[in-house]
């Protein structure tokens, strides 16, 4: 043994499964690894490859795994330092159901299962782990490895399905279809039906398939009496097949089998008619598959024991949203998806807290504000949120505000353990000043709204953008009424506001090219969130409060009502709903990218028609801010 | 130039017969090797330690390695310098002509790759020199050359910690030859398929 063995025992000691092995067992295994570079972009293994002999953990990198469904690529998970993957050899004999790439430049150990492999038998604990690991990405129970064959997953080796909708989510189909010739007689075929349990029979010439018979026509041909059963399949086969390539998406098999009104497809090796059968997918499939949806994440949300269930849920969360960003599926749509997940996280949070310190002693209300009560958070940004209790007594009132406090801070430590971050202003429900009873936060509106320019240093936009998570909505309608009451035609509050809105800086010099950050670490980046982002979402807060527009809360609506509210201008608040929606695409795509708040934009990575659009989503702010001078007549504070 | 002559009817030790036969063949194998020395001149010093590792298709191989602390007594007393660690540690230790003895079984016909190999090679070659032998045959692949090759650098040379620095590996305090032939390793798997060599 070398030091470097050594060094890389002590290495893998800090993972599992290796941290349930003896050093001297480590000692013998690292003295077996092979060292690897990977540049990037560079594959380690791709779909269909025969099997290594040696399974893998990352040193230093990234390695992405992915899978191709519809003809696209789509990402299973990401695995960082320590993290093992490639175990396929260990527990099936077929070939790679995924693909490894090198994300960013990786040094990669190889440890061949032959050494391993003792150490396995040995140790019921590493199996376990090595099985979690392997079944966690494996399709679903109904993977059938090791059961008869039969089944095959489309896509194989699927991260978490739970977390899939059904627009990528993989199929798993009959991939050993009994197959007929032209000349046999009926009641053979519907005799090896009944034996296999399957509800059809593909009709072939030399493997390609000339058509199909199932259930149905057995039913309306040979059950009515039309045709005997000594006649031939070709008699009542239904032809032609529709034909699919394999790794086709639930979404596509459901589309295919309405618009042909089908209820089996024929996969074949290039989706046409003309080449050899691979397998056939069943209506009673896709009913299979469509048993995992945003829902069931919800539900575990509601069932949640603990902080730690709340991680991994949250966890499954960005899964979700990663790989509907990759399949194009509306920005709207995910965002509504996502923020009732994330609702039901936060309100989680105030019940686990709840449960833990003993039930309130007065009514209250939670709620969130910023990013979250407007329903627009995608990534894991900061947390933000104020807590509102019912007045009580004099007397009672210090043992209230205690417990609220308490009962704050534990919930905003739960959901920092989540990832959530607190805000860096320190606007969340655990900071005293932002945990009051219903008159002092009546009182605080009040003064924010009627006096802007004093005390201006607390005032933060963000305190007019919130919504109820947890506790009594007659608290949180009370607010929500004094606040909209209290602005309507109140030129003080919207000078203030409007000129809030108006003093960032442009997104672009007067050359038309991006201003970027001129120093510190994101230097040559582009900040989206403060130079983008932020004028619209407070343009459409000001607009909102202006029009008494109660009860929306999410930027895009906003603009699109206002749209609707002040028709005059709608082609300008149309223009700006579809900018947000492109900005926030840009920036959780550079959040997922790197796994972080995608403040900054990284344009050297963009390509040129990228950056094009992202300059052309720039547009509509202009109109925006004229739009916001001549309808308040800046002057007070300009 | 006629050295040959002079060697022609020299008989050679039993190893470095069987390591002549080896160059028969030619070999995929490459052996990362640093050599850790009491100085820089190739008369007058000589090899303390050496560690190598075996590159082959692309991965530094951990158990196909060879480590070794060399005691040079003569010289260290000569010196008067300690040589209490290199007896104290555990690691293996060998004498000079044992240590050249494996090294050579175990580079074989490898290409030989390592940062300013020349040095490596001339010493290695002064000690055979010393055992009666001839010169190494191996060809010689030098880092930092493949470095400044792939950015077109000619004025320049570049230390391991450097060239470490470039490609964002970590090195430790505490530097034998055995991790520098490990970084050297890495390093030589970055611009070899950089460089597209096969």
């Amino acid at each position: 043994m070398n030091s470097i063995a050594e060094q890389i025992a002590d290495f893998l000691k800090k993972y599992s499964p290796f941290d349930h092995l003896t050093f001297q067992e480590l000692a013998e295994i690292a003295s077996n690894i092979r060292v690897l570079n990977l540049e990037k972009n560079k594959t380690l293994f791709q779909i269909n490859d025969t099997l290594h002999d040696s399974f893998y953990i990352i040193a230093t990198g990234t390695i992405h795994l992915s899978v191709i469904a519809d003809a696209e690529e789509t990402l299973l998970s990401k695995c960082h330092e320590g993290d093992i993957f490639g175990l396929r050899p260990f527990f099936a004999k077929n070939n790679y159901k995924m693909t490894a790439k090198a994300r960013e430049e990786s040094i990669i150990y190889a440890i061949p299962i032959a050494v391993f492999r003792p150490f396995v038998a040995n140790n019921p604990d590493v199996l376990d782990v090595l099985l979690e690991n392997f079944a966690k990405g494996s399709n679903n129970l109904t993977d059938n490895e090791n059961g008869n064959g039969k089944h095959h997953s489309a896509t194989g080796y699927y991260s978490d399905q739970q977390t899939g909708i059904q627009f990528f989510q993989s199929l798993s189909y009959n991939i050993s279809p009994i197959k007929a010739l032209k000349s046999d007689p009926v009641h053979s075929i519907a005799q090896l039906m009944a034996e296999s349990l399957v509800n059809s029979a593909i009709v072939c010439e030399n493997n390609i398939p000339v058509g199909i018979v199932t259930h149905t026509d057995l039913c309306s041909k040979i059950a009515t009496g039309r045709f005997p059963i000594t006649t031939t399949v070709d008699t009542i086969m239904s032809s032609p097949v529709v034909t699919v390539v394999e790794n086709v998406s639930l979404a596509e098999a459901q589309l295919l089998m309405l618009r042909n009104n089908v209820t089996h497809l024929c996969v074949t090796e290039d989706g046409t008619n003309k080449s050899i059968v691979k397998g056939v997918i069943s209506e009673h499939d896709l009913i299979v598959a469509q048993a995992n949806n945003p829902g069931v994440l919800i539900k575990e949300v509601k069932r949640a024991q603990a902080p730690k269930d709340l991680i991994q849920i949250r966890k499954n969360l960005a899964d979700l949203i990663q790989k509907s960003i990759q399949k194009n599926i509306p920005l709207t749509h995910i965002n509504n998806i996502v923020s009732e997940i994330n609702f039901a996280i936060l309100k989680r949070a105030v019940e686990l807290s709840i449960l833990e310190i003993g039930s309130p002693p007065a009514r209250f209300a939670w709620l969130c504000i910023g990013s979250q009560a407007r329903k627009e958070q995608l990534l894991l940004t900061d947390q933000n949120s104020i807590l509102v209790f019912e007045d009580v007594t004099p007397e009672k009132y210090r043992e209230v505000k205690d417990y609220f406090l308490n009962l704050a801070k534990r919930t905003t430590s739960i959901l920092e353990k989540v990832g959530y971050k607190l805000s860096e202003n320190g606007y969340v429900g655990s900071n005293i000043l932002w945990c009051k009873s219903q008159t002092d936060w009546l009182k605080q509106y009040n003064s924010w709204i009627n006096n802007p320019g004093e005390n201006s240093n607390n005032l933060s936009s963000i305190f007019f953008d919130f919504d109820i998570v947890y506790g009594e909505s007659k608290i949180f309608e009370t607010l929500i009424n004094e606040v909209y009451k209290n602005a309507v035609n109140n030129t003080l509050f919207f000078d203030y506001l409007g000129n809030d809105a108006l003093r960032k800086n442009s997104p672009l010099s007067f050359f038309k090219k991006f201003n970027v950050e001129e120093e510190g670490p994101n230097k040559d980046k582009f900040d989206i969130k403060t130079l983008a982002l932020m004028p619209l979402i407070d343009g459409a807060r000001l607009f909102d409060l202006s029009f008494n527009l109660k009860g929306i809360n999410n930027t895009y609506v906003r603009f699109k009502q206002l749209a609707m509210t002040d028709s005059k201008n709608a082609e300008i608040y149309l223009d700006c709903a579809e900018a947000f929606l492109t900005l926030s695409k840009f920036r959780t795509l550079e959040g997922i990218k790197n796994e972080n708040s995608g403040q900054y934009i990284n344009l050297e990575e963009l390509s040129k028609i990228d950056k094009e659009k992202l300059k052309n989503s720039l547009a509509p702010m202009k109109e925006l801010e004229e739009l916001i001078k001549s309808k308040f007549k800046l002057t007070q504070f300009s | 130039m006629l050295d040959w002559l002079k060697n022609i009817n020299k008989e050679y030790p039993e190893f470095w017969k069987i390591y002549l036969s080896k160059f028969e063949a030619k070999s995929k194998r490459y052996v990362v090797l640093s050599t850790e020395t009491s100085g820089l001149s190739v008369e007058k010093d000589v090899i303390l330690g050496i560690g190598a590792f075996a590159v082959v298709d692309d991965c530094i191989v951990i158990g196909d390695s060879f480590e070794t602390y060399v005691l040079q007594y003569k010289f260290l007393h000569e010196n008067k310098i300690s040589n209490d660690f290199i007896i104290e540690t555990h690691m293996k230790k060998l004498g000079e002509a044992d240590a050249i003895i494996s090294l050579i079984d175990f580079i074989g016909n490898a290409t030989i790759v390592g940062h300013h190999v020349d040095f490596d090679v001339e010493i290695i070659n002064a000690a055979l020199e010393r055992m009666d032998c001839g010169r190494l045959k191996n060809e010689a692949l030098d880092i930092d050359i493949m470095y400044r090759k792939l950015h077109d650098i000619t004025d320049q040379q570049f230390s391991l910690e450097e060239l470490s620095g470039f490609f964002k590996i970590p090195v430790n305090d505490r530097v034998s030859s055995t991790e520098d032939a490990y970084n050297i390793g890495l390093l030589f798997l970055k611009l070899k398929s950089r460089l597209g060599i096969k």
